[in-house]
């Protein structure tokens, strides 16, 4: 395996090579397909063949998935309306083969360049994971790096069953610099790294709830990560959205006053901060008592 | 945007590969996508097709592509390239790793 | 000497022009619309925000809120959801308590919905941008627009100031791919509306049929297609499904 490079160092095509069984990958629409974005090609910006996702069917541990990884470098990750036909289609084949799909987000939302077309591609992506969930079919999203969750693929991300993160993920909808600009650099320096990873990092996220995992930055340990929820699922039910209302009620009555990131940590049940902020992976989990 | 496409003289491919494609890079600032693909004709040619955002330097390109031909046994290959401002350096590094693909697979 | 401008309807004056008279038991709160109305003589739950407002952490649970109450107390009751907001205000604190996963949460509660036979109606009646539309209205069965409505990823001159790409470039592009133009016109060519109703229409009438003809099959890509403008979107998720059949 490639283990001296960390997976949020990786490509999107390393990443799937480095988590999946050997060989085990069979993507779909390849790039001899060329599907490429004809919006880009009209405004003069280059072009990719996979149009900033990879797609197909794997195996991790033997087991069948459906997977896609979404290519940070190219256009910020960013939807448009093949990538996100291409994530429909995805989720909808997981649903009618029963078949987990996971996907490896990495990207800003949507696609300015093609306006509303990427838009409404992650609504009905958004439809295809309900279709899976309704099925049993576990969907899993892996966020890794710092281009992270964001926009509609941020929201997108929490309609999954389950989310496993690194420290270096980051889920959200605005980012720090749009945050900045509208309420000014006192309230957000969007330079100051360890406030923006304490207000949307994995860490943060994981004490919250929002991440069902928290692995350190390797293949190994985001695929063991992933393993763990393959034989999962979590129903959409009248008791799971009760428990949920009641639970996302009690956040913001508890922090909804606080700007202090360090607040929620102790929240949380981080009795040592300055430790916890070295701490990774399942380190971190096992400084915190989550949830209590 | 800039296009262009050319072929070069070069040895024929091995006739078995591992694969019949092979992808190297990502689109990205600074960085390129090479997509090399059997198949291409005749068998002692390789067929390029170039789409660069930064004008102006095709000759720099042919000199890459024709260089790599001439060096490597890539005959009957079909060359496309994305690419968004690479150095030189990168064009001739992605070029390898996509054929040592083709050839020897991903690993 | 200030010009008139234009006013912009209440949300109380649009409530009034969907629902008549039964508008009156739908509370407005911070611009958030929660409720219960009637429909051609049938009843319904009304969710929704109004004004342009920010949906924030709390406008998600307020709504969430009323679809469990739906849920629990009016079984298969259609759900009306009314967007008219700006979208989610940028802001730190709403970030770090998981905005998204509140956004999530709600569409969770909706989803239950459909699953136990309520029909979800969306009504975007003025403002539907950005995550606002897209974390709840955008997850109905079935979405409409009243003309004036400004619906859309982002106006051209809001995406050129982010894009770097000069106003008039997108403009002339816009001409042949809607998906960039900003309005509920083009943004019903790509299949994100049904219809579009007008000042003319009688929108109650509208909104009756709209129910009654609800489905919960997803039909926007087929809808782009046939109507040109998202051409791909729908055989690209065809040729997914292909391809993995095999």
């Amino acid at each position: 395996m490639t283990g001296a490079i960390l997976f949020h160092e990786q490509t999107a095509r390393q990443r799937i090579a480095s988590l999946v069984d050997l060989h085990s990958f069979a993507e779909l629409l390849p790039p001899p397909e060329r599907l490429t974005s004809p919006y880009l090609a009209q405004l003069g910006i280059p072009v990719s063949f996979d149009d900033g996702v990879v797609i197909g069917r794997a195996r991790i541990g033997g087991k069948k998935i459906y997977l896609a990884a979404q290519v940070g470098q190219f256009v910020g990750g960013a939807v448009g309306e093949i990538h996100g036909a291409k994530l429909t289609g995805l989720f909808k084949a997981a649903a009618r083969d029963k078949v987990p799909c996971v996907l490896i987000v990495e990207s800003g939302g949507v696609r300015l360049h093609e306006g509303s077309s990427g838009e409404i591609a992650i609504a009905e992506t958004m439809r295809a994971i309900f279709e899976c969930r309704a099925l049993k079919v576990p969907t899993i999203a892996v966020i890794a790096t710092d281009i992270g969750a964001y926009g509609g693929i941020g929201i997108l991300s929490t309609c999954c069953d389950f989310r496993v993160m690194t420290e270096h993920g980051r889920l959200g909808i605005s980012g720090p610099i749009v945050i900045e600009k509208w309420m000014g650099k006192k309230a957000y320096d969007s330079a100051n790294r360890a406030l923006v990873w304490k207000t949307s990092g994995g860490k943060t996220k994981y004490l919250l709830g929002d991440a069902d995992a928290l692995v350190h930055d390797t293949a190994d340990a985001v695929r063991d990560g992933i393993s763990k929820f393959l034989g999962k699922s979590s129903a959409v039910s009248l008791a799971s959205i009760k428990a949920r209302q009641k639970e996302l009620e009690k956040r913001l009555k508890k922090f909804g006053a606080t700007s202090e990131p360090d607040a929620v940590w102790k929240g949380m049940g981080v009795r040592d901060i300055e430790a916890a902020s070295l701490a990774s992976g399942p380190e971190f989990a096992a400084l915190a008592k989550r949830g209590k | 945007m800039e296009k262009f496409a050319k072929a070069f003289p070069s040895k024929p491919l091995p006739s078995k590969t591992a694969k019949p494609w092979a992808l190297a890079g990502v689109v990205g600032s600074g960085n390129l996508e090479v997509l090399l693909e059997r198949g291409g004709k005749p068998s002692n040619a390789m067929e390029c097709h170039v789409e660069t955002s930064i004008p102006g330097y095709k000759a720099a390109w042919l000199a890459a592509l024709s260089d790599f031909a001439h060096h490597y046994a890539a005959g009957g290959t079909k060359v496309t390239i994305n690419d968004q401002g690479a150095p030189p350096v990168l064009v001739t590094l992605r070029l390898r790793q996509a054929y040592d693909h083709l050839i020897k697979g991903d690993k | 000497m200030k010009k008139p401008t234009p006013k912009k309807p209440s949300a109380r004056a649009v409530l009034a022009r969907l629902f008549g008279a039964s508008a009156k038991d739908i509370a407005i709160e911070k611009s958030v619309l929660t409720g219960y109305a009637t429909v051609g003589g049938k009843k319904v739950c009304v969710i929704g925000t109004g004004d342009g407002t920010y949906i924030d952490n709390a406008a998600a649970l307020r709504l969430a809120a009323h679809v469990i109450q739906c849920i629990e107390r009016a079984p298969k009751t259609p759900i009306v959801m009314l967007v008219d907001s700006a979208g989610q205000e940028p802001n730190r604190v709403a970030e770090m308590l998981g905005l998204a996963s509140y956004f999530g949460h709600l569409l969770s509660c909706l989803e239950l919905a459909r699953r136990k036979g309520h029909k979800l109606i969306t009504v975007a009646t003025g403002q539907a941008v950005g995550g606002a539309f897209l974390c709840y209205g955008m997850f109905a069965d079935r979405i409409y627009a009243l003309d004036q409505a400004s619906v859309g990823l982002m106006p051209i001159a809001a995406m050129s100031a982010v894009t770097k790409i000069p106003a008039p470039v997108l403009e002339k592009l816009s001409k042949t791919m809607p998906s960039l133009e900003f309005g509920a016109a083009p943004f019903a060519l790509l299949g994100g509306v049904e219809e579009v109703w007008s000042a003319d229409d009688d929108v109650q009438a509208k909104l009756a049929a709209a129910i009654a003809a609800s489905s919960t099959d997803d039909n926007r890509a087929e809808l782009g297609k046939k109507r040109g403008g998202r051409k791909l979107a729908l055989d690209i998720r065809k040729k997914v499904l292909a391809e993995s059949a095999r």
